[in-house]
């Protein structure tokens, strides 16, 4: 476990399957609706657009 | 480029009557898979109503090939027809319209591996399942898709677990 990781209570600690992927991030994903998951698509897709264009991509 | 609304895309297709699954990281957003994807992909019925029907939707979002867009070289009947794979600029963002996908396989042989979900506004949509998708990554072998594999597999095992019923 990293050094920053180590002072944090158990159930605290990030938990990664052992080909890395952050199951907690799994986990938030399962808990949304299908229609909340698209929204979470759009709204990121939206948010790497405005830094594109933050800065000054075509 | 703007920013791809998926919803709007989706929306118009299922308002127009079309018969499609949605397929590619769309289908495992919606499934659960933590992952971004910047293109909407579907496979089609390539029967010859539905062709006509898709026809007519593409043309309400301005579709065009997307390779060449300064073209505006838009989808016909004939290529809706095929077995290939069109990959389209629409107004609200890209759309694959695949005539298949893997090794060879049809709307009609994905129905019974993908089901109905609700994406809002009252869209009722036919989504690939997480298995399927996963299978068709692993046959495909890209390096791309291999990427993807770990979170598509770790969201069908925690998919599995939640449904699996306590003891």
């Amino acid at each position: 476990m990293p050094p920053e990781e180590q002072d944090l209570p158990p159930e605290l600690q990030p938990d990664y399957s052992e080909d890395g992927v952050d199951l907690s991030l799994v986990r938030w994903m399962l808990s949304l609706t299908p229609a909340e998951r698209l929204q979470v698509l759009e709204q990121h897709s939206a948010n790497l657009e405005e830094m594109r264009e933050r800065n000054g991509a075509s | 480029m703007a920013q791809a609304k998926f919803l709007e895309i989706l929306r118009q297709l299922r308002e127009s009557g079309a018969d499609f699954v949605i397929v590619g990281g769309l289908a495992g957003v919606l499934n659960g898979a933590p992952i971004h994807t910047p293109d909407l992909d579907i496979v089609h019925s390539r029967d010859a109503a539905n062709v006509a029907r898709l026809l007519t939707v593409l043309e309400s979002l301005d579709a065009v090939f997307r390779i060449q867009p300064e073209r505006r070289i838009k989808p016909n009947a004939s290529y809706l027809s095929g077995p290939g794979h069109l990959n389209l600029i629409t107004r609200f963002g890209p759309l694959d319209v695949l005539g298949s996908i893997g090794r060879g396989l049809t709307y009609q042989d994905l129905i019974p591996h993908s089901a109905e979900q609700d994406i809002g506004d009252g869209i009722r949509v036919r989504v690939l399942d997480l298995e399927t998708l996963i299978s068709l990554k692993e046959d495909l072998g890209t390096e791309k898709d291999r990427a993807i594999l770990p979170l598509l597999r770790r969201t069908l095992e925690e998919q599995r677990r939640r449904e699996r019923p306590v003891c």
